[in-house]
């Protein structure tokens, strides 16, 4: 019986048939699969894995350029804040020394205009002086010789006469 | 395209279904289980004595891993499958196997006839009256012979109108050397496993294409559907085997080849888990197939070969001259013992678990005593059961590890063949 066995054990005596049709089967399957699924699909693939590296490639080129530009806006940022602190104390600065030579000026100004008015109050002061006496001495004159022509006549009239100059001279 | 494929499959699938011949069991094997279509002993109705014949597990397993010229949906009813026959001076014989009669009556077709659903002729000895037009076949003898040299050889024998005539055996290729036997005719039949090999092959063609449209679709875009189920397996396949072993270089030109061996085994391998039609063909079990698969994968690999890999093969670089030849030898048996191996490794593997699967089933019938144990083939349905149950899993498995490893092999062979001078270190 051991035998049989053996010579019924088919499936390892290969059989011409069928070697022919697995070949055939298979050459045919790896041509239709290479041409029409394979193939595109490595394609589709590799398409895939470029468009995504080249998408991570330029998300970190942003983000390189994104910090860079955060970098330069910060240096910006702080160069401004400088800037102004620098441009802020010097007008202050600018500012408190105009202020300063103003008031100087200002007070040298007031005195000018303060000595002028005294110097020509005085001037004034000293000519309408002189003038007074000037006017004070005619008129003492002009009294005197009035009262020398009248008063010669008579008491009264020279009294009359004296009181009518000083109302005069009022 | 598309559309014509179907159209096409459905018509060689209608016409298949309607050339059924749907004979009825006589009546003499009434327990029709679930087991029935798969455990039945085939000899039974062929054989001329009506005697009861016990159960023969070992004869039952090798009838249901081998390759048969029909399909068996259930016992007695047959898919036919067509029959493309060539005897060296008596020219090609074509029909579909139910012309060669079923079951009950057999019937012998230009000396052709069906024998456990392989396909025999007769012996030229028959004479060529025998060997042309129909004949009925009364029935099959299968006889032990002892020849000179003590040998036990089975041979079997066709009973027409009273004569028995000799049969050669089936078509096979071995020339004798494993017990084939010398035959006088090439059968290029679809046989069951060329039938499943082709559904393997249409059942891919559809998936991958409908995969490949998904990447035209979603172009640009996340995959989706059916593409991002088997985007995986592609990827994993390119980045697991032909990468690393083929070289980033070179791994563009390979990764179909790849791609298809795998899925070509696995698909076999699963479909001849599934326990009927149109799954249970032992295909890649058959030592036919793999020896195909096999040498294509040597081919591959050996016609990429550079200048570097055949110097290495045939006059090993940086060795002294005296063991040279000696290497030459070495290499050139490589070259062979490489494809043999892919061989028999697959081969071994899954015929290995369909003959555990089987035997686990026959405890059924050794257990019930052939059907007078009710009892006994209960236990037997229990233990059998749960110890099928669980080598399936195994079975499912290896249907997975051994195209993986086929292809990572192939892989490495090609890569072998294709690497540069100064890409590996030299051991």
């Amino acid at each position: 019986m051991s035998m049989l066995f053996l010579a019924d054990f088919s499936v390892i005596k290969p059989d011409f048939g069928l070697i022919f049709w697995t070949v055939l089967i298979f050459l045919v399957l790896y041509g239709i699969l290479a041409k029409l699924a394979w193939k595109p699909i490595q394609k589709a693939l590799s398409k895939r894995n470029h468009e995504i590296q080249d998408s991570i490639d330029e998300a970190k080129l942003v983000q390189a350029q994104m910090a860079q530009m955060k970098d330069d806006n910060q240096r910006l940022l702080a160069e401004a804040r400088e800037e102004s602190t620098r441009i802020v104390s010097e007008a202050e600065a600018f500012a408190k020394k105009r202020r300063e030579e103003a008031i100087g000026e200002a007070k040298e100004a007031a005195q000018q205009v303060s000595m002028n008015a005294q110097r020509e109050i005085a001037n004034m002061r000293d000519s309408a002086m002189a003038d007074l006496k000037k006017e004070v001495g005619v008129m003492a004159l002009d009294i005197a010789e009035k009262v020398i022509r009248k008063d010669l006549k008579s008491d009264a009239t020279q009294k009359a006469l004296v009181s009518e100059l000083v109302n005069n001279l009022n | 395209m598309k559309l014509a494929l179907r159209a096409l499959f459905l018509l060689v699938f209608c016409f298949a279904l309607t050339s059924l011949n749907a004979q009825h069991d006589d009546g003499d094997h009434g327990d029709h289980s679930a087991d029935d279509g798969h455990d039945q002993a085939t000899t039974v109705h062929e054989s001329c004595s009506d005697g009861h014949e016990g159960y023969d597990p070992a004869s039952v397993i090798l009838h249901h891993i081998a390759d048969a010229n029909h399909f068996e949906v259930i016992h007695g009813v047959n898919l036919p499958l067509p029959l493309f026959l060539y005897a060296p001076g008596h020219g090609f014989t074509t029909g579909f196997s139910n012309m060669l009669g079923n079951d009950e009556e057999l019937k012998s077709v230009d000396g052709y006839v069906m024998n456990h659903g392989r396909v025999n002729r007769l012996a030229d000895t028959a004479g060529d009256a025998m060997l042309a037009g129909e004949f009925d076949v009364e029935c099959i003898l299968h006889k032990t012979e002892v020849d000179t040299t003590g040998k036990e050889l089975d041979t079997y024998f066709a009973k027409i109108n009273g004569k028995e005539y000799k049969l050669n055996a089936a078509s096979v290729g071995d020339g004798g050397l494993l017990g084939g036997g010398i035959t006088n005719f090439y059968d290029f039949s679809i046989t069951k496993n060329v039938f499943t090999m082709l559904f393997a092959a249409l059942l891919l063609i559809f998936l991958w294409m409908a995969v490949a449209r998904g990447y035209k679709k979603n172009d640009g875009q996340a995959p989706s559907g059916i593409q991002s189920l088997m985007e995986p397996f592609f990827v994993f396949l390119r980045d697991e085997i032909s990468i690393p072993m083929i070289g980033e270089k070179h791994y563009e030109k390979f990764q179909p080849f790849i791609m298809t061996i795998f899925f070509f085994i696995l698909f076999c391998n699963l479909l001849g888990l599934v326990p009927f039609i149109p799954g249970s063909a032992n295909v890649t079990g058959n030592i036919a197939v793999t020896m195909a698969l096999a040498v294509i994968a040597a081919v591959v690999a050996y016609t990429n070969g550079n200048k570097h890999f055949w110097g290495h093969v045939l006059w090993m670089p940086g060795v002294p001259v005296f063991v040279k030849p000696l290497l030459t030898v070495v290499e050139v048996l490589g070259l062979v013992i490489k494809p043999f191996s892919l061989m028999v490794r697959l081969f071994a593997n899954i015929t290995a678990g369909h003959i555990i699967i089987l035997s686990l089933i026959s405890l059924i019938f050794i257990f019930g005593n052939n059907g007078e144990s009710v009892m006994g083939a209960s236990a037997g349905g229990v233990v059998g059961v749960a110890f099928t149950l669980f080598m399936n899993c195994i079975e499912l498995l290896v249907a997975f590890v051994q195209p993986f490893i086929f292809a990572i092999l192939t892989a490495s062979y090609i890569g072998a063949a294709v690497e540069e001078h100064g890409e590996a270190a030299h051991a």
